[in-house]
């Protein structure tokens, strides 16, 4: 039993409830960093104690995926944990996949709740909390190993979220906050009915059981809805081209923490979903239904949105709102990788969730800096930047380097992956990897048609009356702002020049998960499979 | 077999056991009665009465606990039955009017014309009655009384702002449509007595046992839809809701609380209690009629969740929006009627019924808190600043965060998301029905469409509270009801974590006395470890 894992959901929680009930704003941001570091500072505790060569070549196909979960924390049978009436488990643990998913997420908290410290100007207390709350829940849905659980969690990012967007977002705030809630809510409504489904008919949530089950005893109609009703909840939330339109709403209004969280970790929860459900109970990929139609399908979906995104991106005013076309772009690589179902684009796939969460993080809080000086994004106001900002400038050139791939940042090594994995794919070939590097040449035409209007160029800037009562920003980033990038600007680089740790960490589990098991079960597992793994840990 | 002239007849002086059975129902006929004296004593009788109809209905909510299930049986020559859904609704009944009467200390007391106190507390108590009564009995003559004796107080209570022209329009509306239903149910109720010859709807030579064994008839039928009418009226079943908004709207707000758990609640219980006799005396086999009553029921439940719902996406008055969600929920639990009626379809080994059964328990249980805690808010905040639209909410979050924390929290729970209990209770309306499969997955459809559309107007409320601003002054609610909110969004929350126990205290009071119902199969409810 590891209690690392609770501590991790835990301490934001309880931050959360202190961080509501502390007197003043000033005590309740600097809490809310306090207990965000201290998050981080448990993630990293548990990559310490995580099994990193974890060898499984002696154990059988059929418990590999079971086996590849660590640090798990199981409550038995008579603990109030278990629910059995509804056979719901508060059982806890991570994979390779997951712990670099929670190691990116206990990275961005801190980094953007310190970068708002200026930027949240009312109801701040509020504002942390919500912060420390969605911590806590985004956490939840990367190291839960109950199905059920994972979608509690799922959901409830939600509610956090909303407040965020509606309460601290720009002047259609109202509008953005109601149009995400809604787009995401209706999808998950229906990967609810087939969580519940799964549950029941696999007589237990356990993430293990419920994989092995779905993968042998659904009948071919079950199969189909329950692919739908993931898919639903999933591609929502990446999101795939049809249901996207929340997205650059979204992301525009929030204010800059939100955006970051949104895009840095939000939007992963989808591709992981499906990484984690869909994938592994076989409904995307060989053994599948239709297969490899709804593959090329959601590949072609992929490529429609990394081209649609980007051609759209090219186009904003705003460069908040271009960033965030580009994770619609983005989040299509990230996906198409996924759907290549082999090792590269796989390993890249989950590179490039990570990769994403960094290099977009960075931008929106870069974005956010300028918007506080200038009270504009717009493309047209803002002109030779590098001028006024050198600092901030080399920030902005640099994280836009690592979003397009430059060779040598974070963002080359999955980008080049993921296309590699579509071109060598089994099932969908060199048409896809052509239309994908098509999106990649595009990328850099609208990053760089950026970069070069507000950083380079003559100096313009708009006139910005200063706000009475609040001290004004140094005129270049002040020593917390670079406290904010300097981190992400160390993790891109190191992921660009050293990203064989993370891609030899996830090889094993991405195989795994699209390996289907050799033996189907038969009812309920004894013991719970994380704990027969811990068990066995040397 | 005659067993009207038999019941009626001849004298009869029950035992003290039979009477135990009933002492929450004695305890409240003493309450009526001690707050009609209540004047004679006081000089401003409004208060005192409120606390004496509190003490009546504590010492009520003792003695369910205290008496339990003991009493379960026939009771007074079949009249009456006591069994552990009986008990269980009472409980939630007590504690629900509690609520309400602690409600009205926070929100109505001030405003009343001195001296109506004891007419309200004892309509109050005395539909109250006929609710606890309705819960126990399945005989059609008493069926007929204690829907009546529900009834008939509600009409006035809904009219009870003498001065206020919407109440007195509510209450015709209210009045109205209860005649005609309730005609309606009567006319269908005496063509049973004439079908059968007996009044008693279980036991042996009863009716459900008689249409098992003769089967079905068109003039059947005919009594089967007019118990339907009259039930779903008392539910606000679509097309028998028209009363419910408008009568919410004109009825203080307390009242339309009361309404909204107390009467659905009810006729809930007591169409439970009516069709599982049907089920159980054919032996759950799936003739063409419960087949029938199944999908009537199912589709009845179908539509007044998606009209519920529909309709409250318009709604400006938070006490109309609060009906409109009251009639989708009725609609959910009526989905889950449905299962009743029809034995384990597919699951042989499942004891379906019982299952739904523990279902509609647990989902009023959270329900009730859910509206209690919704109205409780909705009821200080018009007693703050005199409005019920929801426009005015605007900066609640600021004016009043307490509130509008409360009133979020049961929104959500309405909605059914995590972390509240209206999210499990979701969950086990969508487990029972897709353990029976087959054309319930058309309900599992629709009540997931309904919970997206749903989402839209409540959040909207939240919205409104959170999100739009206004420089009108903060608010101080009242501190009993804002203890009444408080309490039952904490129960919300709690009753997600104590799920587990919750809902097996559901599952050991879901057995009707006189239906044959097995216990439940380990795989749903016991507590044992699988092999």
């Amino acid at each position: 039993m590891h209690y690392s894992i609770v501590l991790l959901l835990a301490v934001p929680i309880v931050g959360a409830i202190v961080g509501a009930l502390l007197p003043n704003a000033r005590s309740a941001k600097w809490w809310a960093l306090l207990v965000s570091v201290a998050t981080a500072l448990v993630g990293v505790w548990m990559a310490a104690q995580f099994d990193w060569n974890q060898d499984l070549s002696a154990v059988p196909t059929s418990d590999r995926l079971a086996r590849s979960v660590q640090i798990a924390f199981t409550p038995g049978f008579d603990s109030p944990l278990h629910l059995q009436a509804i056979q719901f488990s508060f059982s806890l643990g991570v994979d390779s996949i997951s712990l670099w998913l929670v190691l990116m997420t206990v990275l961005l908290m801190p980094v953007s709740i310190l970068a708002s410290f200026t930027y949240i100007k009312e109801r701040q207390k509020e504002f942390y909390a919500w912060m420390q709350a969605l911590l806590a829940f985004m956490l939840g849905v990367f190291v839960a190993r109950d199905l059920l659980l994972f979608y509690v969690c799922f959901e409830l990012t939600l509610i956090p979220m909303f407040f965020i967007i509606g309460i601290w977002g720009g002047s259609e705030r109202r509008y953005a906050a109601g149009k995400f809630f809604l787009f995401t809510f209706s999808g998950s409504v229906f990967t609810l009915a087939v969580v519940i489904f799964l549950g029941l008919a696999a007589g237990s949530f356990d993430l293990a059981t419920v994989t092995q089950y779905a993968q042998y005893d659904l009948t071919d109609s079950a199969r189909f809805w329950v692919f739908m009703g993931l898919a639903a909840g999933m591609a929502v939330k990446v999101p795939l081209f049809p249901v996207h339109t929340w997205l650059p709403l979204a992301h525009t209004e929030a204010p800059t923490a939100g955006s970051v969280i949104l895009a840095g970790v939000l939007l992963k929860l989808g591709a992981y979903g499906l990484l984690r459900l869909a994938v592994p109970m076989g409904l995307i990929g060989p053994a599948g239904l239709m297969f490899p139609t709804v593959v090329k399908a959601l590949a072609v979906l992929c490529i429609i949105g990394v081209i649609y995104g980007a051609l759209v991106a090219w186009v904003q005013q705003d460069i908040k709102k271009l960033v965030a076309y580009s994770s619609v772009s983005h989040l299509g690589f990230c996906v198409l990788g996924l759907v290549a179902l082999n090792d590269y684009g796989m390993q890249g796939s989950v590179l490039y969730m990570v990769n994403h969460g960094l290099s977009t993080g960075a931008m929106f809080l870069v974005i956010g800096m300028i918007y506080e000086r200038y009270h504009t994004r717009d493309i047209h106001q803002l002109s030779g930047l590098a001028k006024q900002m050198p600092i901030m400038s080399f920030f902005f050139v640099f994280f836009t380097l690592s979003s397009i791939g430059l060779p040598g940042l974070n963002g080359y090594v999955s980008e080049f992956l993921t296309i590699l994995g579509a071109f060598t794919s089994e099932h969908l070939g060199i048409g896809y990897g052509i239309a994908a590097a098509v999106g990649i040449i595009l990328g850099a035409i609208y990053m760089l048609h950026m970069v070069a209007r507000v950083i380079f160029g003559p100096l313009k800037v708009p006139h910005v009356h200063e706000e009475e009562g609040h001290k004004p920003l140094s005129r270049d980033l002040n020593g917390r702002e670079i406290t904010v990038l300097v981190p992400l600007a160390i993790a891109v680089v190191l992921l660009g020049v050293l990203p064989t740790p993370v891609l030899n960490s996830v090889l094993e589990p991405v195989r795994m998960v699209r390996q289907p098991v050799t033996a189907p079960i038969v009812g309920p597992t004894a013991q719970s499979p994380a704990e027969v793994a811990m068990v066995q840990r040397p | 077999m005659n067993t009207l002239p038999v019941a009626i007849g001849l004298p009869y002086v029950p035992d003290w056991g039979q009477l135990r059975a009933f002492a929450p129902e004695l305890w409240l006929i003493a309450a009526i009665v001690a707050v009609l004296l209540t004047p004679f004593f006081v000089k401003k009788p409004n208060a005192a009465c409120g606390w004496v109809a509190l003490v009546g209905l504590l010492a009520a909510l003792v003695s369910v606990f205290v008496v339990g299930v003991d009493g379960t049986g026939e009771h007074f020559r079949g009249l009456m039955v006591a069994d552990p859904v009986s008990v269980f609704w009472k409980g939630l009944l007590l504690m629900f009017v509690i609520g309400i009467v602690l409600m009205w200390f926070s929100t109505t007391a001030p405003t009343m014309h001195q001296g109506d106190g004891p007419e309200f507390f004892t309509l109050l108590l005395g539909a109250t009655l006929g609710m606890s009564l309705m819960a126990s009995t399945s005989n059609l003559l008493m069926l007929v009384i204690a829907v009546e004796l529900a009834s008939l107080p509600s009409y006035v209570l809904a009219g009870f702002r003498k001065t206020h022209l919407a109440g007195a329009e509510a209450s015709l509306k209210y009045i109205l449509f209860g005649a005609a239903t309730s005609s309606i149910m009567v006319y269908g109720l005496s063509m049973l007595y004439g079908l059968y010859g007996t009044l008693q709807i279980d036991g042996p030579g009863g009716l459900a046992q008689q249409i098992a064994t003769s089967g079905g008839s068109a003039l059947l039928w005919m009594a089967i839809f007019s118990l339907i009418v009259g039930l779903g009226f008392k539910i606000s079943a679509v097309p028998f809701h028209f009363w419910c908004p408008d009568v919410f709207e004109g009825a203080s707000i307390e009242v339309s609380a009361f309404l909204s758990v107390a009467s659905k609640g009810a006729g809930l219980v007591l169409l439970m209690r009516v069709m599982m006799s049907f089920a159980s005396a054919q032996a759950y086999e799936s003739t063409p009629l419960l087949n029938h009553l199944a999908v009537l029921l199912g589709v009845l439940g179908a539509i007044t969740a998606t009209v519920g719902n529909t309709a409250a996406f318009v709604q400006r008055n938070i006490k109309r929006l609060l009906a409109y969600s009251s009639i989708a929920h009725a609609g959910y639990m009526l989905c889950i009627v449905s299962l009743l009626v029809r034995g384990p379809a597919v699951k042989a080994d499942l004891d379906l019924a019982s299952t739904a059964a523990q279902v509609v328990l647990f989902y009023l249980a959270v329900y009730l808190f859910m509206n209690l805690g919704a109205f409780t808010v909705a009821g200080l905040i018009e007693r703050e600043t005199g409005t019920e639209r929801i426009a005015d909410y605007a900066g609640m979050g600021r004016r009043s965060p307490l509130m509008a924390f409360c009133l979020s929290a049961c929104l959500f729970s309405l909605v059914g998301l995590p972390p509240f209990a209206g999210f499990v209770a979701k969950v086990n309306v969508f487990w029972a029905l897709m353990q029976n499969g087959s054309w319930w997955w058309w309900l599992v459809g629709v009540i997931g469409v309904n919970t997206v559309l749903s989402l839209y107007y409540y959040v909207r409320v939240i919205k409104v509270m959170y999100l739009d601003d206004s420089s009108s002054a903060p608010i101080w609610p009242h501190p009993l009801g804002a203890g009444v909110a408080v309490v039952c969004a904490a129960i919300l929350v709690f009753m997600l974590i104590a799920f587990g126990p919750i809902n097996r205290l559901a599952g050991h009071y879901s057995h009707f006395y006189g239906v044959d119902q097995t216990t439940f199969t380990a795989e749903f409810s016991s507590s044992q470890p699988p092999p």
